[in-house]
């Protein structure tokens, strides 16, 4: 999880430091959705996982085409009790990779000695769906998940939604829906926003940056929002929803039991955190264009993860994102390609954080940027570009660089206490069949927590952080 | 979707079953097909003012998965099979009363040509010409359908499905198993430039 009360200069950082690191697990497309409707995943993909527009329409509509004979029962006055569907909706996703670091990582355990240089994930990750209809109007996008991380299965992204539509004046159709998620963009419908967006997987065997900003899946698992949602005619979408902390694994102190939320658990939020999108999508011939903006406020206590210990009563860190997004598609039969970016500005308040010495400014902020295009010849061979960076205010207390003994941090510190990370994602695609991916993904930072050259004040540069990633990925 | 049939029942003389026809067609057949059929994407065929007969004939044969053509298997298959027989009828009668609009653009020169072989076949390779059964203007008949106004694409598609047999149709393999592709482009793109309506 990244949350950036955590980085105060403290024993156990590194901990949480790593634990920041393993990107929230990506969501997928998923072979339940053609068994229910009995279309091929190009009715609703690209190449999965990234949604043409019939996919947007059907998860907008909740996920609940179908074409299966129901179980059904009915009331006396016709009125449907049931539509079972005759299959469940399940599928399985495996990813299997090897990981390279271009420079090895320090051994902690040993003066002067190195971790491997390679990490090889048998899985990485196992994912169980049961992504489909669950009645009418009512659908479901469920993902277990085994990591190889955590080495255990946990709840991973959930996107419950009910939708209906009507036709309006004109032959105007308008969908509407309500969705209860994990994730704050999870339900989005456009590929440029995080939760689905590039790169679509990645390893979790890297060193990730110190700096994210919250809305860019630092809170994925770990609450849960409702929001309701309008599309009018296929083109205008508008979204409102508030999330709330619904953590795993939390307890109250006093009880021991699931809840309530108390100080003794770290980075609760003390209030519904507003949600909001709104976007435009314009068709023609072969292509489309969407523009939009999303954005949140999170007002979150730091709590016991930090080492500010803060009860839910104390001062708060406040965390207002908007981001604007687009993406541009050309589907063709032949050549598919896609433009999708994002650019997400925080503006932090930190309360909690500047009055407990966790950061040096009060107000601080973030912006991250992403564009990448994505080209496909025949859904078979690919390839994709991206560019990322995170630039933000210089902050030596919220981005540290020495430990709580004068130390350089290696690896995970920024000795200039500046957030700055930028680089290149590049990726080659093979897929033999449309479920079954095979990707070389390629990523180099010319920046890294502050710097190019030394970046940790301990002589490590942002290049040695480059990583090569080999990926299997099967979804059935 | 929910369908409630009723056997006998048609779109002329249930208002009902035409008001669900529309809706059906406006929430989900027009994500692909376009408002009112008006297809945008080259890659879906235009619907609006397509013969009833043969609209109907074709849902029946992606339920009944006897319509081969790639993107009859990948789309079509799924989206017909929960439609039942009054449903077809009254989404055909829905599509047939549409006004199809003229889609701009071509190559000069292709459409000439595609004209000589619309008009008169290409005596050469014994193809008959297309104008005899799909009539002058290319509007069809109840037994062929309409073809102006189609996206050069999609025809093209079809007429390469008629060649290898994927779209199993006798009388449009005989036609177009002599045709090159040059020919058929040229067909394509000229029924593309004709007045829809």
């Amino acid at each position: 999880m990244k949350t950036v009360q955590n980085f105060r200069v403290a024993k156990g950082l590194t901990g949480a430091l790593l634990a920041a690191l393993a990107f929230a697990p990506p969501a997928f497309a998923v072979p339940s959705f053609a068994r229910q409707t009995g279309m091929a995943c190009e009715a609703c993909h690209t190449v999965f996982l990234e949604l043409n527009h019939f996919g947007r329409i059907f998860k907008a509509n909740g996920y609940i085409l179908d074409n299966l004979k129901p179980v059904r029962g009915i009331s006396a006055a016709k009125s449907e009790l049931l539509a079972l569907s005759g299959l469940p909706p399940i599928s399985l996703m495996v990813q299997v990779s090897q990981t390279t670091l271009a420079k090895a990582l320090p051994d902690p355990t040993a003066d002067g000695a190195s971790s491997q240089s390679g990490t090889v994930a048998f899985p990485q990750q196992i994912s169980l769906f049961y992504a489909g209809k669950i009645a009418p109007r009512l659908g479901a996008f469920i993902q277990l998940t085994y990591g190889n991380d955590s080495g255990t299965i946990g709840i991973d992204n959930v996107d419950l939604r009910y939708a209906n539509n009507v036709v309006l004046p004109q032959e105007r159709s308008l969908i509407y829906g309500i969705s209860v998620n994990n994730n704050p963009t999870i339900q989005d419908l456009w590929n440029s926003t995080p939760a689905f967006g590039f790169p679509f997987a990645a390893s979790n065997a890297t060193v990730g940056a110190l700096a994210g900003t919250q809305i860019d899946g630092a809170l994925g698992q770990d609450v849960a929002g409702i929001s309701a949602y309008a599309m009018w005619n296929e083109s205008l979408y508008g979204e409102l929803g508030v999330y709330r902390s619904a953590k795993q694994g939390a307890i109250n102190t006093l009880t021991e039991e699931a809840g309530p939320l108390d100080g003794g658990t770290g980075n609760v939020l003390v209030s519904g955190a507003p949600y909001y999108r709104l976007a435009y999508e314009h068709q023609w011939g072969a292509q489309s264009l969407e523009v939009g903006v999303y954005g949140a406020t999170f007002k979150l206590v730091p709590g016991a993860d930090s080492s500010l210990t803060t009860s839910l009563a104390g001062p708060t860190n406040e965390f207002r994102d908007n981001a604007f997004d687009l993406q541009y598609q050309y589907i063709g039969d032949q050549h598919l390609f896609t433009l999708a970016g994002t650019r997400i500005h925080e503006k932090m308040t930190l309360n909690a954080s500047f009055e407990n010495g966790g950061s040096e400014n009060l107000n601080n902020d973030l912006t991250t940027t992403r564009l990448t295009g994505t080209y496909y010849f025949k859904r078979k061979y690919g390839g994709a570009l991206g560019a990322f960076s995170t630039t933000g205010s210089t902050d030596t207390l919220l981005y540290p660089g020495l430990d709580g003994d004068g130390a350089a941090i290696a690896v995970l510190g920024s000795a200039n206490g500046k957030p700055d990370t930028r680089g290149w994602v590049a990726e080659l695609n093979y897929m033999p069949w449309l479920n079954t991916k095979l990707t070389a993904q390629f990523t180099q930072y010319s920046k890294f927590n502050g710097a190019s050259n030394d970046y940790d004040g301990a002589g490590r540069n942002a290049s040695d952080n480059d990583s090569v990633y080999l990926l299997a990925w099967f979804a059935f | 979707m929910m369908l409630v049939s009723v056997a006998g029942r048609s779109a002329d003389t249930d208002p009902a079953l035409k008001s669900a026809a529309q809706h059906v067609a406006v929430t989900v057949c027009a994500t692909c097909h376009g408002p009112q059929g008006r297809s945008s994407t080259p890659k879906f065929p235009v619907l609006a003012g397509q013969h009833a007969s043969y609209l109907a004939a074709q849902m029946k044969a992606f339920k009944a998965q006897t319509r081969g053509d790639p993107d009859a298997l990948g789309y079509m298959w799924g989206m017909a099979a929960p439609l039942d027989d009054e449903m077809i009828g009254a989404l055909a009668d829905y599509y047939s009363a549409q006004t199809p609009v003229r889609i701009r653009g071509g190559d000069a020169g292709a459409i000439t040509r595609g004209s000589d072989i619309f008009a008169n076949g290409v005596a050469a390779a014994g193809i008959p010409p297309c104008a005899s059964c799909h009539g002058a203007n290319a509007a069809g008949t109840d037994d062929f359908p309409r073809l102006a106004g189609q996206h050069a694409q999609y025809l093209l598609k079809q007429l390469h499905s008629f060649q290898s047999n994927l779209r199993n149709v006798a009388v449009m393999h005989g036609v177009a198993s002599e045709l090159k592709t040059p020919e058929m482009t040229a067909v394509a793109a000229y029924l593309q430039s004709l007045s829809g309506s």
